[in-house]
């Protein structure tokens, strides 16, 4: 076949497609994936049930399931970037990103069914963004953190990313959690560590409500030999030595041999070896530390001698939690017990081993340098705190994003339908296409209330033209979004639905961005594997049998097909779906 | 095939082996060729310009390639057939030559040949063909430095950012603005003196760099004079200023012998001392290196526990820079010498960096290396740090980039500018075809084809920019007839408001493109046409490897 010049130029088994059906496909794809995780937006926001073949999880952060999704379809890949890029630059509205770009592409098909050049689109789409995140940012209202006020802000921010999560109902307690966390690290001017410096910890047991900040640093007790009971397990600053030593009678090298000449000698060598760990023993207490803490075992010999001189000890720390109480104590961790001195050190206003459910935990406060803080996650189920734990992150982004932007916008849909009003009232002053593309692209916008009223289950109709109105009519509408509590509309400003203005600028770059991508592609080739020459064999020859079964094939199925049916046309091999109460 | 295989004394099949394929004469191999060549044209053509369109490329390992650029996408094309492997190895030479003009390259080309085949229907032969395809290729050279609208001779960041942008803006639309003075700032920080080119300076498009961060927008884009190390630092230590750096190629740890040796112990006292006398070797090195000055140090391999016990103990920082490309940049960044060994560098192999700090950017911890005071020297290494919400924009962004500082390269090297927009093209057509006109043999009709080939370029902007080519072609060989030699095709004309101007002619045109740029995606395009035309046999020998499915 490929043999035959001047017919196939490319590899057998490559499949291309273009045109105007290909985009189309493209979009469609594109669009059954923001489908998926629509229902998950919001407040009322539905989760998902992921089974990967392994581990269950139980999520509605958006970029979670667009992670798990395993997205077999080209340009849907896209839409996974953009989440993933919302989640490592925001950290919040992974959801309402995916859902943006959804709505701008569906809002936009219509042009390309009807002809109009993709580039014409592009550059509208383009120009609609840039005019949308202008308008947020003026739109946005900044505030100083350093007041009482900024406080209560930051909680409201917070309390608005956990609203729409599993542990909504339990904001009262978390909101203030999270923020404290977050203040400590903009205090110390280290707000860039989050992620080193604010431990999440998950206990499975217990209520919900008993989950706690510690500030300082918390770890789970870790494996104890024989002389542990004895130890002291509380203490008031006390002096802590941190070590990456082994404590543990062993040989001092792998490749090293000793040879005797004489039985004598055979018992200065086993006492050696017992001085070498001695020593170590020694100089650990001679330094003056009350708490000796080692990322390597600390054997029961020794565990045995700390207990003797009233000094507690703990073996194999994880390298994060050593590393958060180097940070919080002011101690440097030691690969060696030669040389310690004073100046290696560090200290804490209290350490104590709790009781945490049944669990024992060695926390650590009153740290000198009260940074590092430590959120205690309990909960009923593994999949349930694995959730509240990406809640609690998102909700520790969005502060931090706060505190970055120092300025706010109005959520429950309030920004994007003032933003949509704009755009339109914009529109109507230009002239020619663009003037279709920007009122199309305003309406696109309008998805994100609409979403959070379908997924609450009101009247979508009603709400959407009740704000729209609002927002045309009154000076003072701008901050009318969904009000969850009532199926109303309200002002979300003052209900205190407060989200940092970064977030909302760069969803709708982000969305704005992937849509250009996906209009921008006018042929799509898909070459074979190539890992297995026989796999493209047989590719091939099964899309000689089906020639709609390839890749590209099942996203053009999923025009046709019905809605439950497409979704599967873009997932990766065996991936089965389920949906809804049936 | 299995005929040939049973009459196997006959002719060329005689001599080679089973299996083998031949084809030859005009139908079975030229036009053949011609097709292929002509239908790898077609796919490339729609993303010239502007204006024109993406392609989606899924390549055997299954990475997703979006891009316009066409060396890009005949790269990702896995192509098979010998004569578009002919077009594609042109664009790959234009590619590393000049950055751009890469689609200009494989559509002319293709253009050429498609033009032969009415040629070669209409009775002429190949060798004719040639001949004329050769004189008008000459004929062209000779216009086109008469073409010069402006020439380059010193260059500043404002009027490089300007001269380059049409290249950019080519690859990725709206992103110019953007990318154009980030482009010219990193080039110019890098350029050196070389007196013999027009603009005095020489650019190493090595020298600058281009990192990309998923997240963010575009416009938070930027240069950093210096290098940007996509990872932490291993130390607590995170900053430094007014540093000395030591580099080390190998990793700081005890060396271990390669032979495989035991240490052999006497007695009680060898054991005791023998963790202890590797602690105080390790330390010895460790401090050694403290005692040159040196804040920072980098490390290409692995760094062992004690030896970062006691760097944190002589409070220096220390990163590890894995990749041995990295390391080498990092190296011509800071002006330093890899060391092989462990221990102390001589001042000559010591590196200085101005400001050292580790920052976040879209959640990842990222180092930076930056210069800001020896700037004025010139520094020795750019990075342009690349911010976008989709890997795939991420990529073109970063291959545009390339495109502009290859760009840069040119300009300097020969600052000669012709009129961009399709309008080099119109005039050179209409010249090639008053010269056709002058010529007596048969080659004046491969001549003509070829100034027909050259509306090449015109009516594919006008098509991918939305317009009537018809219109835009028969308006431009107007103004081009009546002496308007920079008359260009205007891609936002009739597009959608933002011109008035209806008809899609650019009459005062201020897009400028690089001459050598231009010269070299003819010469290898005529080239690239040239050899696929003078096969006039195919003969392919039995795979080795047999596939399945065929």
């Amino acid at each position: 076949m490929a043999g035959r010049p001047g017919i196939i130029i490319l590899r057998e088994g490559t499949d291309t497609s273009q045109g105007k059906p290909q985009l189309i496909s493209n979009i469609n794809a594109c669009q059954a994936v923001a489908d998926v995780v629509k229902t998950t937006l919001g407040p009322r926001g539905m989760d998902k049930l992921i089974f990967d073949g392994r581990k269950v999880t139980i999520s509605n952060d958006g970029a979670t399931i667009m992670r798990l999704l395993d997205i077999a379809h080209p340009a849907a890949k896209t839409l996974v970037d953009i989440s993933m890029s919302q989640d490592a630059e925001v950290g919040d509205g992974t959801t309402s990103v995916v859902l943006l770009a959804g709505s701008m592409l569906k809002a936009i098909k219509p042009f390309v069914e009807e002809g109009v050049h993709p580039q014409i689109i592009i550059r509208n789409v383009r120009a609609a963004a840039k005019l949308a995140v202008e308008k947020v940012k003026e739109l946005s209202i900044p505030y100083d953190m350093n007041t009482e006020q900024g406080y209560e802000m930051l909680i409201k921010c917070a309390s608005t990313s956990l609203n729409s999560k599993l542990i909504s109902g339990h904001q009262d307690l978390f909101s203030p959690m999270i923020v404290e966390a977050v203040k400590a690290l903009d205090d110390a001017g280290a707000l860039d560590e989050i992620k080193t410096l604010v431990a999440i910890k998950r206990i499975p047991g217990g209520d919900v409500r008993s989950s706690f900040l510690v500030k300082g640093v918390a770890f789970k007790k870790t494996f104890s030999y024989a002389g542990f009971e004895q130890m002291k397990k509380k203490f008031e600053n006390p002096k802590i030595l941190l070590l990456n030593v082994e404590l543990e009678l062993k040989s001092e090298k792998e490749n090293a041999e000793v040879r005797i000449e004489s039985p004598e000698e055979y018992q200065s060598i086993v006492d050696a070896e017992w001085q070498v760990i001695y020593d170590k023993l020694d100089a650990c207490v001679k330094c003056g530390a009350n708490i000796v803490l080692s990322k390597l075992p600390i054997g029961d010999l020794a565990t045995q001698y700390f207990a003797d001189r009233g000094l507690f000890c703990a073996g194999r720390v994880e390298d994060g939690d050593l590393k958060r109480v180097s940070k919080a104590t002011g101690g440097t961790v030691q690969t060696s017990t030669n040389g310690l001195y004073d100046g290696i050190l560090g200290t804490c206003g209290k350490f104590e081993e709790k009781r945490v459910g049944d669990e024992r935990f060695n926390v650590f406060e009153d740290c000198p340098q009260s940074l590092t803080s430590t959120m205690v996650l309990r909960g009923g189920s593994e999949q349930f705190i694995a959730e509240s734990e990406r809640s609690v992150h998102d909700a520790l982004m969005v502060v931090k994003r706060c505190l970055k932007s120092k300025a706010v916008v109005a959520g429950g849909g309030a920004v994007e339908m003032e933003v949509s009003k704009y755009l339109r009232d914009y529109a109507l002053t230009i002239e020619g296409k663009g003037q279709l593309i920007i009122s199309a692209f305003a309406k696109s916008l309008e998805v994100v209330p609409q979403q959070l009223c379908d997924n609450a289950g009101f009247d979508a109709t009603d709400i959407l033209s009740a704000l729209r109105r609002k927002h045309a009519q009154d000076d003072d509408g701008k901050w009318y979004g969904v009000d969850i509590a009532e199926g109303d509309i309200c002002d979300t400003f003052e209900s205190g639905v407060w989200e940092p203005s970064d977030n909302k600028c760069n969803s709708l770059a982000a969305a704005a961005e992937a849509a250009c991508v996906i209009l921008s592609i006018d042929e799509t080739v898909v070459n074979p594997r190539s890992q297995d020459p026989g796999g493209a064999a047989a590719q091939q020859q099964m899309m000689q049998q089906k020639p709609m079964s390839n890749m590209m094939g099942n996203a053009m199925d999923a025009v046709n097909a019905q809605k439950g049916g497409s979704r599967s046309g873009n997932l990766g091999n065996g991936v089965s779906y389920m949906r809804g109460r049936g | 095939m299995s005929s040939m295989a049973l009459n196997a004394a006959a002719g060329l099949s005689g001599m080679l082996k089973d299996g083998h394929q031949s084809l030859e004469g005009v139908d079975a191999a030229t036009l053949r060729n011609i097709t292929a060549a002509k239908e790898l044209s077609r796919i490339v053509s729609t993303s010239l310009g502007p204006n024109g369109m993406n392609k989606l490329v899924v390549n055997h390992l299954e990475k997703i390639t979006v891009t316009s650029d066409c060396a890009t996408i005949v790269k990702e094309l896995e192509i098979e057939h010998p004569a578009a492997k002919m077009l594609s190895l042109a664009a790959t030479m234009q590619d590393d030559e000049c950055g751009d003009g890469t689609n200009l390259t494989v559509s002319f080309a293709g253009g050429l040949l498609h033009q032969t085949e009415e040629l070669l229907r209409s009775g002429l032969h190949t060798s004719e063909i040639i001949a004329g395809y050769k004189k008008a290729g000459q004929k062209l050279s000779e216009i086109l430095p008469t073409l010069v609208t402006k020439s380059f001779t010193t260059v500043d960041e404002e009027s490089l950012a300007e001269a380059i942008r049409p290249v950019l803006a080519a690859k990725q639309l709206d992103s110019d603005t953007v990318l154009a003075p980030l482009v010219a700032k990193a080039t110019l920080a890098t350029a050196s003196k070389k007196p013999s080119y027009s603009s005095g300076l020489s650019v190493n498009p090595e020298q600058v760099r281009v990192t990309k961060i998923l997240g963010g927008r575009m416009d938070q884009s930027q240069v950093i004079h210096g290098f940007v190390a996509l990872r932490n630092v291993e130390t607590t230590l995170t900053s430094a200023q007014d540093a000395k750096v030591t580099v080390f190629a190998c990793g700081i740890e005890a060396s271990g012998t390669e032979a495989k040796g035991t240490v052999l112990m006497k007695n009680a006292d060898d054991l005791k001392g023998y963790n202890k006398s590797e602690e105080t070797k390790m330390e010895e090195i460790i401090k050694s290196i403290a005692d040159t000055g040196t804040k920072i140090i980098v490390s290409g391999g692995s760094i062992s526990e004690m030896a970062l016990h006691f760097i944190e103990r002589y409070n220096m920082v220390c990163i590890k820079i894995p990749s041995k490309w990295e390391l080498r940049r990092l190296c011509s960044a800071i002006n330093a010498s890899a060391l092989v060994r462990l221990g102390p560098a001589t001042p000559d192999e010591m590196g200085y960096v101005d400001e050292f700090s580790v920052e976040e950017i879209g959640a990842r911890p990222v180092s930076i290396f930056k210069q800001t005071k020896s700037l004025k020297d010139g520094c020795k290494l750019a990075t342009i740090l690349l911010r976008a919400s989709t890997t795939n924009v991420l990529q073109d962004l970063e291959r545009a980039v390339d495109d502009g500082v290859h760009a840069c390269r040119q300009l300097c090297k020969d600052g000669r500018l012709v009129p961009g927009a399709g309008a080099t093209e119109m005039e050179l057509a209409v010249q090639i075809r008053n010269y056709a006109d002058s010529c007596p043999g048969l080659d004046q009709y491969a001549i003509r084809a070829f100034a027909k080939t050259l509306e090449f370029c015109p009516k594919v902007l006008a098509e991918n920019a939305g317009l009537s080519a018809t219109h835009v072609l028969a308006g431009l060989s107007a103004a081009h007839a009546n002496g308007n030699a920079t008359a260009g095709v205007d891609i936002e004309g009739g597009l959608d408001g933002t011109s008035d101007n209806k008809s899609g002619i650019l009459t005062d045109n201020t897009i400028e493109d690089i001459l050598i740029t231009k010269e070299s995606a003819f010469r290898l395009a005529i080239d690239a046409a040239l050899t696929v035309l003078k096969v006039d046999q195919i003969i392919m020998s039995k795979p080795a490897r047999a596939r399945g499915g065929r």
